[in-house]
């Protein structure tokens, strides 16, 4: 998967998700999402990617639990959950797998986003790691002043405060020495940019987007 | 009071960070952690608190084992004082923000006053209770952050790397309220590879290198073979240097600026200079 040029990674996670919205069976979900679990364990992703993904899946019975209780339909819910495990997996495979300064390059050079818009979206999925990092030290400090959440939904979420305040402080805080920081740099002082990283297609991405459009087509004289 | 038994830590199996570590830490101590970055001393703190556990090896506080100890639990015990003040600070004033931890800890609203007032006073906030905690200078918060341990009235008071970042008014203002905290009966752990403030403080050194601890004993000991020093990535106090040249005026060798200062004027015979 590493070897997979930024936007056929891109352009995966489109089709994925209008695969998900298309399919309606449940086994046909399951496979979809199998053969996500399969791309990410061939492209041998870290241990924090499966943790991420084990969430993802508590997440989403929680939702299918919420849905059962308000439908009454077992199966709508088992369906709802796959749809979103299916249509989330494949973020987890492009961002997974893609370096963050190749998926900018492919926007711009060959998406014809503009760069700062390219930037931004590259600059907010780096902070992901570092505002979990940071979330996770605000609360060991915390713990240090003996929080520690406990009592009905409502208590939790208010004494979580103690957690969310300081962390919404330190990303404003870091945001703004990034804008800074990029701005003694001349960042947005010229129109053309070039880059170095090699984003090119290859025969594997052009044979990969032909078969995603294959099968697109297929779906879609199936469902009319 | 505190006492780690053949402790082992590792992030990943095959590289320990703490390695067969014991030690105890009695009360009343005024005790620094020392050793060059990466040698685990904060690491060392954290399992004191139970933000980790040992991957094998006991810890023990008042000969209770603290296997299954939160930090919340332990917070009750021993004041943990942060390097990075801005990551706990976040109430809309100072004094609100020192009350924090006696609500957390389930103090009635009168003890709550009482040690919030006392804990402004000895640091020095008193005047500072209403104003916003983010508006204060990075010796204030450091400041901050330690009444707000203080308030929860430990028994220990842990600081990792407190005079990092810190301007000379605000490391002599930290060093005096260390000192005046030591003399009213708070035990002190400092986290530090700062020798001068060490020095001038502390009582006990442990040196920890790559995980194990090399070194545990008084500062005369500490400073008695310089070349160890330099192998543990430490440096020896500008004051211990000088006392060394002045050896030969038969004066006592000392690691504490201050004390050499007294030494040197009582030699000149000025000591209201000092």
């Amino acid at each position: 998967m590493y070897k997979i040029a930024p936007i056929t990674k891109l352009a995966l996670t489109v089709f994925v998700t209008i695969w998900s919205i298309i399919l309606q069976s449940l086994p046909a979900l399951t496979a979809l999402i199998i053969c996500q679990i399969i791309l990410l364990a061939i492209a041998k992703v870290g241990l924090s990617v499966y943790k991420g993904i084990a969430s993802l899946f508590v997440f989403a019975a929680v939702l299918a639990g919420m849905q059962y209780v308000l439908n009454n339909d077992l199966m709508l819910a088992a369906i709802t959950a796959c749809k979103m495990i299916s249509m989330t997996l494949v973020f987890f495979i492009l961002l997974a797998t893609t370096r963050m300064q190749d998926l900018s390059a492919a926007l711009v050079l060959q998406c014809h986003i503009p760069y700062e818009y390219a930037f931004m979206l590259t600059a907010a999925l780096r902070f992901i790691p570092d505002f979990l990092a940071e979330s996770k030290a605000i609360q060991e400090a915390q713990a240090c002043r003996g929080y520690s959440p406990q009592g009905n939904v409502l208590q939790r979420f208010l004494s979580y405060m103690a957690v969310i305040k300081p962390l919404v402080l330190k990303a404003v805080t870091k945001s703004e020495t990034m804008a800074l920081s990029l701005e003694l740099r001349g960042f947005g002082s010229r129109k053309t940019r070039s880059f170095k990283n090699n984003v090119t297609l290859a025969y594997q991405d052009y044979a990969m987007l032909f078969s995603m459009i294959l099968f697109t087509s297929y779906l879609m004289m199936q469902i009319s | 009071m505190l006492e780690l038994k053949n402790v082992y830590f590792s992030y990943k199996a095959q590289f320990p960070v703490i390695h067969d570590v014991s030690l105890t830490v009695s009360s009343g101590e005024f005790l620094a952690i020392v050793g060059r970055n990466g040698s685990g001393k904060t690491t060392l703190t954290r399992l004191m608190m139970t933000l980790k556990k040992p991957t094998k090896g006991d810890l023990f506080f008042q000969n209770n084992s603290l296997e299954n100890a939160t930090p919340a639990q332990m917070a009750h015990h021993i004041g943990y004082v942060f390097q990075n003040p801005d990551r706990q600070i976040f109430h809309d004033t100072v004094a609100e923000e020192v009350a924090y931890g006696p609500k957390q800890i389930g103090y009635t609203s009168e003890q709550i006053q009482t040690y919030v007032k006392e804990a402004l006073e000895v640091t020095g906030l008193s005047q500072l209770a209403a104003t916003y905690p983010l508006s204060l200078s990075k010796g204030q918060k450091q400041r901050l952050t330690i009444a707000s341990a203080l308030a929860m009235q430990p028994k220990i008071l842990i600081l990792d790397e407190p005079t990092s970042g810190q301007d000379a008014k605000e490391r002599k203002q930290l060093l005096q309220l260390l000192l005046k905290l030591h003399q009213q009966g708070t035990t002190i752990l400092l986290v530090t590879h700062d020798m001068e403030f060490l020095s001038s403080c502390a009582q006990r050194a442990i040196v920890m290198a790559k995980g194990h601890k090399v070194f545990d004993g008084t500062l005369a000991e500490l400073f008695h073979d310089t070349r160890q020093l330099t192998d543990w990535g430490l440096i020896e106090p500008v004051a211990l240097k000088i006392s060394r040249q002045l050896a030969s005026f038969h004066l006592p060798q000392t690691p504490s600026i201050s004390q050499l200062g007294h030494t040197i004027v009582n030699l000149l015979g000025r000591s209201d200079h000092v």
